[in-house]
């Protein structure tokens, strides 16, 4: 942790409104600065010089904070946290926020995910309102079109957000994403990005995806082979930095090229699969939920019986978005490095 | 002059072999660990693409050319004290993760890899219960499945499916049965098949039938066999078989494409062949009485997809497959708690069991009628309301004339 202020500007340095100079081009503002997006497009705005500042935001500070970014302890869950950041804003200038304050994976605890979520998209637009942000690049997942029996094999970005709303993880998201449309209609000359990211995959990320790949035996559902899409952890990044670079509002699917079957996916993984009967598969799911033993609620269980696919088209069209790997390709790059990690276990276990 | 000759090569041989040890006892094992450091190197800044499937076959012959040329190295400078450390190092380093590898399966104290300590003791012991021994070990150690079906296994075989999920390995492999339903079983006999077109977007449209539907791969298979571009149809299959368990990924790995619009209209913007069947799950549930009449063509979804995507239109009668499990009773208590919209009662099922849902060895019939065309009319006609019907209308005729003539020179169901 010492090392770390070394790194970055004073943490808690008083907020003189207007005194901060006005550093040559844009100020991107980020929440949730250290989650996996965040960290890493910390570190490519540090490296371009059409940014002049970057003004990372989270409960504790990103690592890969340099020269250019302050970071500020904010809690978005917390209720102050709206008067405090429109403060952090307006001080600093900052132009574009970048908004990246999502679990990555579905906790227990699902009360705190709402104040973070929903809650907490709310505060940060209100604060960005307030601070004349015009631009606003909201993260989102492809995962929230919900796995359905009746999805086309390719949805877009007009389809409707069908993920239960039962469940938490998406509720919160999907409120999240109306925010951002009120944002975009209340804010008269707003650009605001919506990005819905496939699941993303590389020999870095972690999710709840990775962690259900590394089990030893995967479960399945017996008799299903729903098709599934990554997108590579460098692609994903290189999505939200061309949404900082350039203004394209609108909603895009950030997808990898190609598509693998749940069954391919494990083989590559090197995983066994266990099929279970899809009528008791709930209740399972349920169960180990309860004891922590597997890595979703039972409202993610669709997704390994139907489809939800989206169609990377609009963003390869409209944003110039290509993706570098496909899916194919992420998902061995994601298994390479699990290997070397599950190696490496192994030699300090003895 | 030997130092002068001796340091540039030793230094290459180090340079060479420190950024990527190549490996030694087993290449593909520690092939993955090789491409992440590549590709960790590049990562930070740029996204390089990782080799082409193509280009990964020809580096990894590359790799065997470095490895003898870097046995041929050590044999030169055997004396060399670095050299060898390096070489040695590296071998040692290589065992141990083949070791961990090995292991890793639980495995937990065994010392070789079951294979080398496999061929000795079956030599010196040579009895009988040796040999059993042996073959239950070598089944029971987990190298012995890693190889088979582990990822290592699984990497060379093409998984690779398109983006709806058709698996061409997958369906070559399972062809034979198919090719045998087609010529021995149905002995299907396709009258006109010219008239498909032998590019571009093309959408058949067909009468449904069958408890169980074959007419789908019945008119894959004619394409492939009958006519002389061999293209392949996609089909669009009902919501109900497509999320059957086992019945719809296997489906969807031969080619079905499940029935919507999104999903037609995609295939046929990449101008393929699509076949549809507008009867859906009422042209599968008729009852045996009610055989080759066509129900009801749903709201015309067929015909505005063909106005919005300039499509022809092939109607196509398939005489048969009524026969094939002639349905005497639709149950639909347990439709619900099946996923099916009705339980069939045939004169064999459920009496037989699984077995009941064969096929009875009919003879069939296809035959394609005078397409129909959509390109005079503009890309708005698919508002047009009477049109859409009009058209709609002409082709169930144009399907139920046909069904009805061959049905009239028909003498036997099961010999034409």
């Amino acid at each position: 942790m010492a090392s770390d202020s070394t790194l970055t500007k004073p943490r808690t340095r008083p907020l003189r409104p207007g005194a901060a100079p006005r550093a040559p081009g844009a100020v991107v503002a980020l929440t949730g600065a250290s989650s996996f997006l965040g960290a890493n497009l910390i570190g490519l705005l540090e490296e371009d010089d059409a940014i002049g500042r970057v003004v990372a935001i989270d409960a504790k500070a990103p690592s890969t904070a340099g020269k250019k970014t302050r970071v500020y302890e904010v809690d978005l869950a917390e209720p102050g946290s709206e008067a405090r950041l429109a403060e952090i804003f307006a001080a600093e200038g900052a132009t574009t926020l970048v908004h990246l304050a999502f679990l990555g994976s579905p906790t227990p605890a699902t009360a705190w995910v709402h104040e973070l979520e929903s809650v907490g998209t709310m505060h940060a637009l209100v604060a960005a309102r307030q601070a004349g942000i015009r631009k606003l690049i909201l993260r989102s997942q492809t995962i929230l079109y919900g796995a359905h029996p009746t999805n086309p094999n390719f949805l877009t970005e007009a389809h409707p957000l069908r993920a239960s709303r039962d469940e938490p993880f998406f509720a919160d998201k999907i409120e999240a994403e109306a925010e951002a449309a009120r944002f975009a209609e209340r804010t008269p000359g707003a650009t605001v990005t919506i990005l819905r990211t496939a699941t993303v995959m590389g020999p870095t990320v972690k999710s709840f995806v990775t962690k259900y790949l590394s089990r030893r035996v995967v479960p399945t559902m017996m008799g299903f082979d729903p098709l599934l899409q990554f997108v590579h952890e460098v692609d994903a990044i290189a999505a939200f930095k061309l949404a900082v670079d350039r203004d394209i509002p609108g909603t895009f699917n950030i997808v990898g090229d190609g598509v693998l079957p749940l069954s391919t996916v494990i083989k590559l993984a090197g995983r066994i699969a266990l099929p279970i009967p899809h009528p008791i598969a709930e209740t399972l799911t349920q169960l180990g939920w309860m004891a922590q033993l597997v890595e979703a609620p039972p409202s993610f269980v669709p997704y390994l019986r139907f489809l939800c696919v989206a169609d990377g088209a609009r963003a390869r069209d409209v944003m110039g978005f290509r993706p570098a790997y496909t899916s194919r390709e992420a998902l061995l790059d994601f298994v390479s490095a699990q290997r070397l990690r599950d190696v490496k276990l192994l030699v300090e276990s003895g | 002059m030997s130092a002068k000759k001796k340091t540039p090569v030793a230094a290459t041989a180090k340079s060479k072999a420190k950024p990527k040890p190549k490996p030694k006892a087993a290449p593909a094992k520690v092939e993955a660990v090789v491409e992440t450091k590549k590709k960790k190197s590049i990562r930070p800044r740029a996204p390089a693409r990782p080799p082409e499937p193509e280009a990964e076959a020809e580096a990894e012959h590359e790799h065997e050319h470095e490895h003898e040329h870097e046995h041929e190295h050590e044999h030169e400078h055997a004396n060399e004290h670095d050299d060898a450390n390096v070489a040695e190092e590296i071998r040692a380093l290589e065992e141990r993760l083949d070791r961990l590898i090995v292991e890793a399966g639980g495995k937990g104290e065994e010392e070789a890899p079951p294979s080398r300590s496999l061929s000795p003791s079956s030599r010196d012991g040579g009895d009988e219960q040796g040999t059993v021994f042996d073959t239950a070990r070598e089944l029971l150690s987990t190298d012995f499945y890693l190889r088979r079906w582990g990822r290592l296994g699984m990497r060379n075989r093409s998984e690779e499916v398109d983006d709806f999920g058709y698996d061409p390995v997958y369906d070559t492999r399972v062809r034979p049965v198919f090719d045998f339903l087609f010529r021995r079983w149905f002995r299907v006999v396709c009258d006109g098949i010219d008239r498909v077109p032998s590019t571009g977007r093309c959408l058949l449209v067909a009468n449904h039938s069958g408890t169980v539907p074959y007419d789908g791969v019945m008119l894959k298979m004619a394409m492939l066999r009958e006519h002389p571009s061999k293209r392949d149809v996609r089909w669009l299959a009902e919501d109900f078989v497509f999320h059957f368990p086992f019945l719809g990924s296997f489906t969807n790995r031969i080619g079905a494409v499940r029935a919507c619009q999104e999903n037609a209209e995609r295939l046929l913007r990449q101008e393929s062949l699509v076949a549809v069947f507008p009867e859906g799950t009422k042209g599968i549930g008729k009852l045996f009485r009610d055989r080759y009449k066509l129900q009801r063509f749903g709201r015309g979804g067929f015909v505005k997809l063909a106005l919005r995507t300039r499509t022809p239109i092939v109607p196509v009668a398939i005489v048969g497959g009524e026969e094939t499990n002639p349905l005497l009773f639709r149950l639909e208590a347990f439709s619900k708690l099946l996923g099916v919209p009705y339980v069939p009662i045939t004169a064999t099922f459920p009496a037989l069991g699984p077995l009941g849902l064969l096929p009875a060895p009919t003879k069939w019939h296809i035959r394609f009628g005078e397409p129909i065309s959509t390109e005079e009319y503009s890309a708005e006609a698919e508002g047009d309301e009477l049109l859409v019907g009009r058209l709609s209308e002409r082709v169930r005729t144009s399907i139920q004339g046909m069904l009805d003539e061959t049905l009239s020179k028909r003498e036997s169901v099961f010999f034409g």
